[in-house]
């Protein structure tokens, strides 16, 4: 391999394991408002476990997105200095603001809901949650728009030896953005739902107690997994339309690009079948009649690979460019960069996420598993008298 | 509006120093001020809910760096490649250890994250001080790295200090109690290096701003979202002051 071979990669697995964490963030963050809003409207305690049961899990997921993420920003830097010296006042201006404004309000509003519970107001506390959810999509939004920009450089010109940004408009209307933007929601949604569902079905496959807790759980999952699958498929399918125009050939160029593109849809298409044609109709039965739920816990990785494949397939496609037409991913490497120095780097980056990634997964297979009445977040009292000698000393 | 947009950025670096400084500063004294788990775990629950609102700041100082002086950003971060480096990895192991050390009961669970919180908590601040010695002065080699000794040490020690006073000042019985003058002295000095830093380098980065075009579509974006921002930040401060009303023992997730 050689330094960009090196670079590439360190970017394309990085990248993929943020997403994966990232994903399940968005599918999650409304579901837990949802169950928050349901009990601040009803005011039944099953929608308040609920919703700090889903919430630990949403939050201890939570964590490695924030880690990965840290590695992402800082590696247009590292690794592509080239990138933001000729398209920085284009390109610079949507990861700007997704940090400055959106992931700023979304870490602040969330530090609020995790340690906020019994200390805020409840509806106070409620707000918290949706605007985590906000700002996490609005994050979403803007990222997006610096990656469609890549695609298609649209709302820019070049000005000397750089492009400039002449029509911020054309930028936010950028076709490649304007159909790829709802199709990841939607596999957000579709994987938090899933998530969801997956695991009340394996609680209620072992005959777990709480019955209640999770047949709810479960067929709101599943609804939610629905909206996602219809999402993603009709995005999914709306997205070749600008593709054609803007980059055609893109998915023969690179034999990886079209098999993930192949894939993505096959597992895309079997989800839409699942759920028109098993799980929405059943959905009423679906926590009782237990046939269904090895189906169910089988389908919770697939929306992770399909998401992978999805930026393989948009990525790899893209090659050789970094920026479709105009700068060439060779050209955008920061001048100097060393095979010594990525190699370095991508061992430390990989080697310590990948093990705190499999550390994440298996704190969340515990919450799971041990269930609802285990859930530390949000528990009322202190539980073990020994933490607190006396009552000024805790917190 | 090259000279509004080195404000943010100098207001955000100089705003991390000064809040992530004193979660920075009780991870490095967490064995020294916390003896027993007890105690330690009431150091760790402290600074909990204020780490996610402080550490934020520099996620979105170097936002700004990118958006608003963008072929600045690129440099610099490669100039300090290693430094880059080893300043993820600490933040990350720190911030492990943060969000994993109450996720599993069992006392070598615990000790191990607030290892590795400890660890991290070092790696920042001593990470900090090679890297502001090498971007203030622009020096290189050998020089650079004996000044980076010693603004390591000094960036070390005002943290820690920091630490130490936002201790007292949010705990009971931690050592002598502290006032919220106490803190913002401690929070201005913690911020000295990041400013000190700041004001040597602030025509070589106002000379690096992007194109008024660039600059107007993301003060357009930011500035309604300010009042947002600032008023969080205020909501965090004002719910988990030191004054608190008695009898809520809600335990630390973190
Ligand atoms: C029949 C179903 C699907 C179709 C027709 C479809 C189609 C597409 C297309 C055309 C792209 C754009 C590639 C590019 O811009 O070069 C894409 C990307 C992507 N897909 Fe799918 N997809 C489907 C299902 C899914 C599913 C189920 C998921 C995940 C749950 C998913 C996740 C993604 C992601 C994350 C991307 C990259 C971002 C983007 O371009 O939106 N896709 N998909």
């Amino acid at each position: 391999m050689d330094v960009l071979d090196l670079a590439r990669t360190q970017f394309a697995v990085t990248g993929s394991l943020h997403f994966l964490f990232v994903v399940l963030t968005l599918g999650l963050a409304p579901l837990v408002a949802i169950m928050q809003t349901r009990h601040a409207l009803s005011g039944k305690p099953v929608f308040e476990r609920m919703t700090r049961f889903w919430g630990q899990t949403y939050v201890i997921n939570y964590a490695l997105g924030v880690f990965t993420g840290l590695v992402m920003e800082f590696q247009f830097g590292l690794s592509w200095s080239g990138l933001s010296h000729y398209a920085g006042d284009v390109f610079g201006a949507p990861l700007a603001i997704e940090t400055l404004v959106a992931f700023f309000l979304e870490s602040t509003f969330l530090a609020l809901w995790i340690f906020g519970w019994h200390r805020l107001p409840r509806w106070l506390h409620l707000a918290c949650i949706w605007l985590v959810t906000l700002t996490a999509y609005a994050s979403a939004f803007w990222i997006m728009v610096a990656n469609a920009f890549l695609q298609n450089p649209a709302g820019s010109q070049v000005r000397g030896d750089r492009l400039a940004l002449t029509d911020p408009g054309a930028l936010l209307s950028n076709p490649s953005f304007v159909y790829a933007f709802p199709h990841v929601i939607g596999a957000g949604l579709l994987a938090g739902g899933l998530v969801v569902a997956g695991a009340s079905a394996f609680q209620l496959s072992r005959r777990h107690p709480e019955a209640e807790f999770f047949t709810r759980s479960m067929r709101l999952g599943t609804v939610v997994a629905s909206i996602g699958v219809f999402l993603a498929v009709g995005f999914g399918f709306a997205q070749f339309g600008p593709i054609g125009g803007l980059q055609p050939g893109k998915f023969d160029s690179d034999p990886l690009s079209g098999l993930s593109l192949g894939l993505m849809i096959m597992l895309g298409e079997l989800l839409m079948l699942l759920f028109m044609f098993l799980l929405l109709p059943l959905i009423w039965w679906l926590p009782k009649w237990r046939w269904t739920h090895p189906v169910v816990i089988l389908a919770t990785p697939v929306p992770f690979v399909a998401a992978i494949l999805g930026w393989l397939a948009r990525e790899v496609g893209r090659q050789p460019w970094m920026i479709n037409g105009r700068l060439t991913v060779a050209d955008a490497m920061s001048p100097g960069l060393t095979p010594g120095m990525v190699g370095a780097s991508f061992a430390a980056f990989a080697g310590l996420l990948g093990l705190l990634a499999v550390v994440d997964y298996v704190l969340i297979a515990r919450t799971v598993l041990r269930g609802p009445a285990a859930t530390f977040l949000g528990a009322p009292e202190e539980s073990h008298a020994s933490d607190c000698p006396s009552p000024a000393l805790t917190y | 509006m090259e000279i509004v947009w080195f404000g943010a950025l100098a207001l955000l670096l100089a705003g991390y120093f000064a809040l992530e400084g004193f979660d920075i500063g009780v991870g490095m004294l967490l064995p020294v001020l916390g003896r027993d788990q007890a105690a330690r775990d009431r150091l760790v629950g402290a600074i909990a809910p204020f780490v996610l609102a402080n550490e934020v700041w520099l996620v979105a100082g170097v936002g700004v760096l990118f958006g608003a002086f963008p072929t600045l950003e690129g440099d610099v971060l490669f100039a300090l490649y290693p430094l880059v480096v080893a300043l993820l990895v600490s933040w990350i192991v720190r911030d492990a250890g943060l969000w994993f050390r109450r996720r599993v009961d069992g006392p070598r669970w615990r000790a191990f994250w607030d290892g590795a919180l400890c660890a991290g908590s070092w790696g920042l601040a001593l990470t900090w001080g090679f890297a502001l010695a090498r971007v203030a002065t622009g020096l290189d080699g050998l020089p650079a790295l004996l000044l980076g000794v010693v603004l390591a040490a000094v960036v070390a020690a005002v943290f820690a200090f920091h630490g130490r006073t936002f201790a007292a000042w949010r705990l009971a019985g931690e050592g002598r109690p502290r006032g919220g003058r106490a803190l913002l002295g401690s929070a201005l000095l913690a911020a000295s290096p990041a400013l000190a830093g700041l004001a040597l380098t602030a025509s070589t980065v106002v000379g690096h701003a992007a194109p008024a075009g660039t600059l107007n579509m993301l003060g357009l974006m930011v500035v309604p979202f300010a009042p947002l921002m600032v008023g969080a930040q205020i909501w965090v401060w004002r719910t988990f002051g030191p004054r608190r009303p008695a009898g809520s023992r809600v335990p630390s997730f973190f």
